[in-house]
């Protein structure tokens, strides 16, 4: 039969697959035309690889023999800050321009377990530090939907791959806002799990305390699919947590909600009344909590009287991390190397050849709040701040299930319009950097959209949870209904 | 505000050399990023509060000799910029 990419998802396809309408094969190089066909202008991918359909020949031997699971030949887009292993991951900077994985990361070896077909690398902001996929060292992605616009970040290229059919599913990472952000513009879902919920051995840590890896997909149902598989405790990452972390091991969150009751929403009012937030998307929010209370969901206005001071936290807890993290980049075991006079000038030299200016500025700007004399007034200070701002939601969890809040304060900006001014960029992450923060997991769901330049563009809204209360956020996400794109 | 002097030193621990015009763009941008964050300093906190997230802790495990094999070696010293046989080739130091 023949495939019709806009109408699928994971579940459709997988039944398709099943039932011997399509084979693996089939399907994989049908994204590999739409790639073709599309990817030159959008440059969703830095890389398609050429032995996806050698993997698509293995899924259908899977599918032939009775071994087929969910994700079994479906093609999936990944990150380049993730490892696959023999495959360049060069985290979209001119550092690692020819770095071959060593090894898979988790997250890869259980998809490749089941079956998934990995499609390609996808672009972003080089080490996931951005919030458009223009801090790439390989050119910006630009959005399906309006190519003059940004698709976000930084995990542009996964987010855009999906929403143009170029990708029935992708992981990306988010250590601010990079999975649910560039969701949100592209008119997909995307899921920040709770902290330690997936492994991230293998994938290239920014800020330590807050990167963690999650899907991008068509439908919430979708997101859930592959967080099942990638999700679980890994002995190669002593941040991840099991199922019964966070409840009492018989599917129950901490508070007992069981099943069949309605979560109760809870919404920040006095967070959403600034003038940095665009008109549409509050009118797009507010219809959506309209909508909710009709299907019989209570609505409860909550305070979180630290949320204000998140970014100003982040920008401080998130630079520290990475001016760590990317000590390792000294052009002397891994990565490019640029001469010096002597072995110490070889560390200068490489790493202002390497590295970006959006890198470079959150290095400096990390060492200097990690410097003595400015530790106890910057991080110690945020640190303490980051705690309080966990209270605030942790105390609201006693009373409301979910917290809501549009994802980003506008719709896709301009390619352009941001680069200029780095604190312009920062504010993008308002709302979605103290799911980082606290830990708690959040999803983008679109939820409606506006009329820009006579292009439809999509607005998300984001859920948050409890720790370790996906579930909630798959329960609830499902049943919001919009306007925008077609129906899958 | 950030003085360029200010600046070389932070470049000079991170180890990032800089050019002129990076200096002029980054004190330019440092002075609205550190105009922004500072206002951190008007919130009224406890310094002892840690911020933990969540129920993570430290794990701890037993140190373990892992053989790496002759294949994953190679591997490894393949990216290396600079090798000479089973070595990472660096600038001599002494």
């Amino acid at each position: 039969m023949p495939i019709k990419l806009g109408e699928l998802t994971i579940k459709k396809a997988h039944d398709h697959l099943m039932k011997g309408d399509f084979t693996a094969v089939e399907l994989t190089r049908a994204y590999l035309d739409e790639i073709k066909k599309k990817d030159g202008e959008i440059h969703a991918y830095l890389e398609v690889f050429g032995d996806a359909l050698d993997a698509a020949k293995r899924a259908d031997q899977m599918i032939e023999e009775g071994r087929a699971g969910l994700l079994t030949g479906i093609p999936i887009a990944i990150k380049d800050n993730i490892l696959i292993k023999g495959k360049i991951a060069s985290a979209a900077s001119k550092m690692l321009e020819d770095h071959h994985a060593t090894y898979d990361a988790t997250v890869i070896a259980k998809l490749a377990q089941q079956g998934a077909v990995f499609l390609g690398r996808t672009n972003m902001d080089e080490f996931a530090m951005g919030g458009s996929t223009e801090n790439s060292a390989y050119g910006v992605t630009k959005n399906p939907l309006d190519p003059t616009r940004v698709a976000g970040g930084s995990s542009g290229g996964s987010a855009a791959a999906v929403a143009a059919n170029m990708a029935l599913a992708a992981l990306g990472s988010d250590t601010g806002g990079s999975i649910r952000q560039p969701a949100s513009f592209c008119g997909v879902v995307g899921l920040k799990p709770t902290y330690g919920r997936v492994s991230r051995y293998g994938v290239m840590a920014m800020g330590s305390s807050l990167d963690q890896i999650g899907p991008f997909a068509k439908t919430v149902g979708d997101a859930k699919i592959l967080l099942d598989v990638i999700k679980g405790k890994d002995a190669k990452d002593g941040t991840t947590i099991g199922d019964e972390t966070y409840n009492d091991g018989k599917g129950r969150s901490e508070n007992g909600r069981g099943g069949g009751k309605k979560a109760v929403i809870g919404v920040p009012r006095h967070f959403l009344s600034g003038d940095g937030i665009d008109k549409a998307v509050m009118e797009a929010f507010d219809e959506s909590i309209v909508s909710f209370e009709k299907k019989g969901y209570e609505i409860k206005e909550i305070k979180l009287p630290n949320i204000s001071y998140s970014l100003l936290v982040y920008y401080i807890i998130m630079p520290a991390e990475v001016s760590a993290n990317m000590a390792r980049f000294d052009g002397m075991r891994f990565g490019l190397r640029k001469e010096g006079e002597n072995g110490i000038r070889d560390y200068f030299e490489s790493r202002r050849a390497g590295f970006g200016s959006e890198v470079i500025r959150r290095i400096l700007l990390g060492t200097y709040v990690l410097s003595s004399g400015y530790y106890d007034a910057y991080y110690n200070r945020a640190n303490a701040v980051r705690k309080m701002i966990t209270d605030d939601f942790l105390g609201a969890f006693k009373s409301v299930d979910v917290i809501m809040t549009p994802t980003a304060p506008s719709p896709a900006f301009r390619i352009g319009e941001k680069t200029a001014d780095p604190m312009a960029m920062y504010l993008e992450d308002i709302f979605t950097v103290t799911a980082n923060l606290t830990g708690l997991p959040a999803i983008s769901v679109p939820c409606g959209s506006t009329m820009r330049d006579g292009v439809e563009l999509p607005i998300g809204l984001q859920i948050t949870a409890r720790h370790g209360d996906e579930e909630s956020l798959f329960s609830v996400g499902e049943e919001v209904r919009c306007s925008f794109g077609e129906e899958v | 505000m950030i003085t360029v002097t200010e600046l070389e030193k932070l470049a000079e621990l991170a180890r990032i050399k800089l050019t002129d015009d990076d200096k002029r763009s980054l004190t330019k941008e440092f002075d609205s990023i550190l105009g922004y964050i500072d206002q951190l300093k008007k919130v009224e906190v406890s310094l002892d509060a840690e911020g933990r997230v969540g129920a993570v802790k430290n794990v701890v495990r037993a140190d373990g000799v892992i053989v790496t094999s002759p294949e994953d070696r190679e591997r490894l010293l393949d990216e290396a910029p600079q090798r000479i046989g089973e070595f990472v080739a660096v600038k001599k130091i002494l």
